[in-house]
C-alpha cells in the first residue's frame, strides 16, 4: 500500500455568515476512493459539482470557514487534520498539485526558470545542481528551454501549463493531484497536457485529474469517479463505466460527447445549500431515476454505484 | 466545532451543537454521521483560533469602552456641577481620594473633572482632525489615482512636499499664524495628515482599476465617473473609513504634542495635552496621579478605537468577511 491515497468518507462544507447562519454548502459528500501508484483516476462532473474543493481539502488549502469531516490518508499517515509542519513535508514532495490557472500560480516579477530553480532547491536540497534538474524537468513536459528566461506573463495558456506540472514534479511526488489543467486550453494542448499526466501515471505515479473534460478523461483515464451535487455517485475502472455506465448520471454525461448523441442533460444540478437527501438525480430526472434517501456507495467486485441497483461487473 | 448534521434535509444545517450535545445525538442518529472539524490552517494573513469570537469581543470592548468615555466626558463635568476651572490653593496636588478620586493638581483644580473636560475637548479635535483630512486626503487620492498622467505626479509631488516637511514644525507653523484656538489646532493637525490617506486611495485605485471587473464595467459602457462611482469607491471606503478611525488617536497624540509643547489649546482650556503639559514639572515633585489618569484616559480611548478598527478591517470586506465566518 505504499504511496498509496485513501480519501474515506469526506466531506466538505462551507458555513455562510455567523456560525452558518447564512446557510450551509454541502460541497463533497462523503466522498471515498483510492487512488493507487500507476493509475489516472479522473474526477469528472458538472461545474459546482465539489471537485475542485475535494483537491483543495486533500492539500489542506480550503478557505478558513470550511469545515471537514471523514478523513484522507497518504500511506496510512492522516492528512486531514495533520498539523502543517506535516503538511509542509508532504506538500510538494509527495503530493504535487498541479493549478487550474498556472499563469496566475507563478510570481508575476520573477523569470520562470529562476522559480523552478527555486522550488527545486526546496524539494531536493541535496540536489547538486537545480538548474540541470530544472532543465531535465522541462524536457520531461515538454517546455522548450529558452521558456525558462521569460516572464509568466509573456508565456502562452498551454506553455504555462507546462510550467505548472514541471513545478508540480520538482519534488518528484508519488501522487499528483490535477485540478482543471486543461482550463481554458484548445483541443491538441489538452490532449498533450493529459498525455503527459498519462505518461506520469505510466512511471508509477498515482495520478488525480479532475477535470469536466469527459473526452480527455476518456483519453487517459485509467479509473473515473463522477461526481454529481457534492456525491461521487459512480466509480469503477474507465472502460467499464465508458462503456456500460450504471448510474443514469453518467450516462447522461455521456450522451453528451460529440461522438455519442451531443446530448446534453436537461435541466441543473440542484444548489449545493440546499441538498435533496439522495443523491440529487432524481430531482432532475425523474423519468430516470429514484433517489434512495442516504445513498452510499455500493461494491460490485471492482465497480461501484450510488443509489442505483448494482449489477454483476 | 464538534457539529453535527443528519443526511435529512429536514433538519436544518444551521445547528449549533455543543461537544456535550453531539456525544448525545450518537444514540439518536444514524451511526454514519461526519464528526465536522475546521478546515482552518494557520497561513500568512490569517488570524489564528477562533476569529469570529475574537472579532466580536474587540468590538464589544472597543465600543463599550468608547461610549463610557464619551459619556462619562459628557456627563462628569456636567453632573458633578462643578467648574474644571475652580482653581483652590488649599488644596493642591492631594493624591487621589474620595472628594478628589484623580486627585488635584498644582492649581488645586480637581483631576476627575479636568481630565474628562480634556477627553471631551481632546476626542472633538480629534473627530474633526480625522475626518477633514480623510475626506482632503480620499479626494486628492482618488483624483490623482482617475486622472493618472501629469495631473497625477503635480498631485502626488504636492503630497511629498507635504511630507517633506516635519509634521509638527509644519502644525506649529499654522498654529503660530492663527494664536492658540481649537480651530487652528485643528487646521495645523489636519492639514499634515491628509497625505497619508491620499497615498493609501492613490494605490487601492490604481491596483483596482487594472481589475477585470474595470475592464468588464469599461467594455459595458460605463463611463469614467461612474467607473469611479460605482465600481472603484465602494471598494475604496473600507479602507478610507479604517484610516480614519486610525487617525482619531493619532490626532488626539498630536494635539497633546502641541498643547504639551504650550503650542495648542489655550491653557484655560482643558486638554490631555494642556494637562500633561502643565503636570510633567510636579511628577519630579512626587504626585505621578497629576499625569497618569489623564494619559490613562488617553491610552483607553485609543484602545478603543484601535478595537473597534480591527472588527472593521475584518468586517468591511466581503470575501474576508465571509471567509472568517462573520
Amino acid at each position: 500500500m505504499t504511496d498509496t491515497l485513501v480519501v474515506d468518507g469526506l466531506s466538505v462544507r462551507f458555513r455562510l455568515g455567523a456560525r452558518g447562519r447564512a446557510g450551509t454548502v454541502r460541497a463533497v459528500t462523503n466522498a471515498s476512493f483510492t487512488l493507487r501508484p500507476g493509475r489516472l483516476l479522473a474526477l469528472v462532473g458538472e461545474s459546482g459539482c465539489g471537485k475542485s474543493v475535494l483537491a483543495a481539502a486533500i492539500t489542506g488549502l480550503l478557505p478558513a470557514n470550511a469545515e471537514v469531516a471523514g478523513g484522507v490518508e497518504l500511506d496510512g499517515r492522516d492528512l486531514l487534520d495533520a498539523p502543517e509542519s506535516v503538511l509542509r513535508a508532504v506538500r510538494g514532495s509527495r503530493v504535487g498539485l498541479v493549478p487550474q490557472s498556472a499563469a496566475t500560480h507563478l510570481t508575476p516579477v520573477r523569470r520562470v526558470g529562476s522559480q523552478l530553480v527555486e522550488t527545486v532547491r526546496a524539494l531536493r536540497p541535496t540536489d547538486p545542481d537545480p538548474r540541470a534538474t530544472v532543465h531535465r524537468l522541462a524536457g520531461d513536459v515538454g517546455l522548450p528551454a529558452e521558456m525558462l528566461d521569460r516572464y509568466p506573463h509573456e508565456l502562452s495558456g498551454g506553455t504555462a501549463q507546462r510550467v505548472g506540472l514541471a513545478a508540480a514534479l520538482a519534488g518528484d511526488p508519488p501522487v499528483l493531484l490535477a485540478d482543471e489543467p486543461t482550463a481554458g486550453l484548445d483541443r491538441l494542448l489538452v490532449d498533450r497536457s493529459v498525455d503527459l499526466l498519462a505518461g506520469m501515471a505510466d512511471r508509477g505515479h498515482a495520478v488525480l485529474l479532475i477535470t469536466h473534460d469527459l473526452r480527455a478523461a476518456r483519453r487517459v483515464a485509467t479509473d473515473v469517479a463522477v461526481m454529481y451535487a457534492s456525491r461521487i455517485v459512480e466509480i469503477g475502472p474507465a472502460e467499464q463505466v465508458f462503456s456500460d455506465p450504471w448510474h443514469p448520471y453518467t450516462a447522461g454525461l455521456l450522451g453528451a460527447l460529440p461522438d455519442r448523441g451531443f446530448t446534453p442533460v436537461p435541466g441543473h444540478p440542484p444548489e449545493l445549500t440546499a441538498l435533496p437527501a439522495g443523491c440529487g438525480f432524481g430531482l432532475r430526472r425523474p423519468d430516470l431515476h429514484t433517489c434512495v434517501p442516504d445513498p452510499v456507495l455500493v461494491w460490485s467486485g471492482v465497480r461501484a454505484v450510488a443509489c442505483e441497483p448494482v449489477k454483476a461487473s | 466545532m464538534a457539529d453535527r448534521c443528519t443526511e435529512t434535509a429536514t433538519r436544518p444545517h444551521g445547528d449549533r451543537d455543543s461537544r456535550m450535545g453531539a456525544d448525545r445525538a450518537v444514540g439518536l442518529g444514524s451511526p454514519a454521521e461526519p464528526r465536522w472539524r475546521s478546515a482552518a490552517r494557520p497561513r500568512a494573513g490569517t488570524p489564528r483560533g477562533r476569529a469570529a469570537g475574537r472579532a466580536r469581543s474587540r468590538l464589544v470592548a472597543g465600543a463599550g469602552l468608547l461610549v463610557a468615555l464619551a459619556v462619562a466626558a459628557v456627563l462628569v463635568p456636567w453632573l458633578g456641577g462643578l467648574d474644571e476651572r475652580l482653581v483652590d490653593y488649599t488644596a493642591v496636588r492631594l493624591p487621589p481620594s474620595v472628594a478628589h478620586p484623580f486627585g488635584t493638581d498644582a492649581q488645586g483644580r480637581d483631576l476627575l473633572l479636568r481630565g474628562f473636560a480634556g477627553l471631551q475637548v481632546s476626542l472633538l479635535v480629534a473627530a474633526a482632525c480625522a475626518v477633514v483630512s480623510t475626506l482632503l486626503g480620499a479626494l486628492f487620492g482618488a483624483a490623482s489615482g482617475v486622472l493618472g498622467g501629469w495631473p497625477d505626479r503635480l498631485l502626488m509631488r504636492v503630497v511629498d512636499t507635504v511630507n517633506a516637511v516635519p509634521h509638527l514644525l509644519l502644525g506649529i507653523v499654522i498654529v503660530a499664524l492663527y494664536r492658540g484656538s481649537v480651530l487652528a489646532v485643528i487646521a495645523s493637525i489636519a492639514l499634515t495628515h491628509w497625505t497619508g490617506v491620499a497615498r493609501i486611495v492613490r494605490s487601492e485605485v490604481l491596483s483596482l482599476r487594472e481589475r477585470t471587473f474595470v475592464d468588464a464595467a469599461i467594455s459595458g459602457g460605463a463611463s469614467r465617473w461612474r467607473v469611479l462611482r460605482r465600481h472603484l469607491l465602494p471598494a475604496i471606503v473600507p479602507q478610507a473609513a479604517l484610516s480614519t478611525v486610525l487617525l482619531l488617536p493619532h490626532a488626539v497624540w498630536h494635539e497633546t504634542a502641541l498643547s504639551f509643547l504650550g503650542l495648542g489649546l489655550p491653557p484655560h482650556l482643558a486638554s490631555i495635552g494642556n494637562i500633561l503639559g502643565e503636570g510633567r514639572a510636579a511628577v519630579l515633585l512626587g504626585s505621578w496621579w497629576i499625569v497618569t489618569f489623564p494619559a490613562l484616559l488617553l491610552v483607553a480611548s485609543a484602545l478603543a478605537v484601535a478595537g473597534i478598527a480591527a472588527w472593521w478591517r475584518d468586517r468591511a470586506l466581503p470575501r474576508r468577511r465571509s471567509e472568517l465566518g462573520l
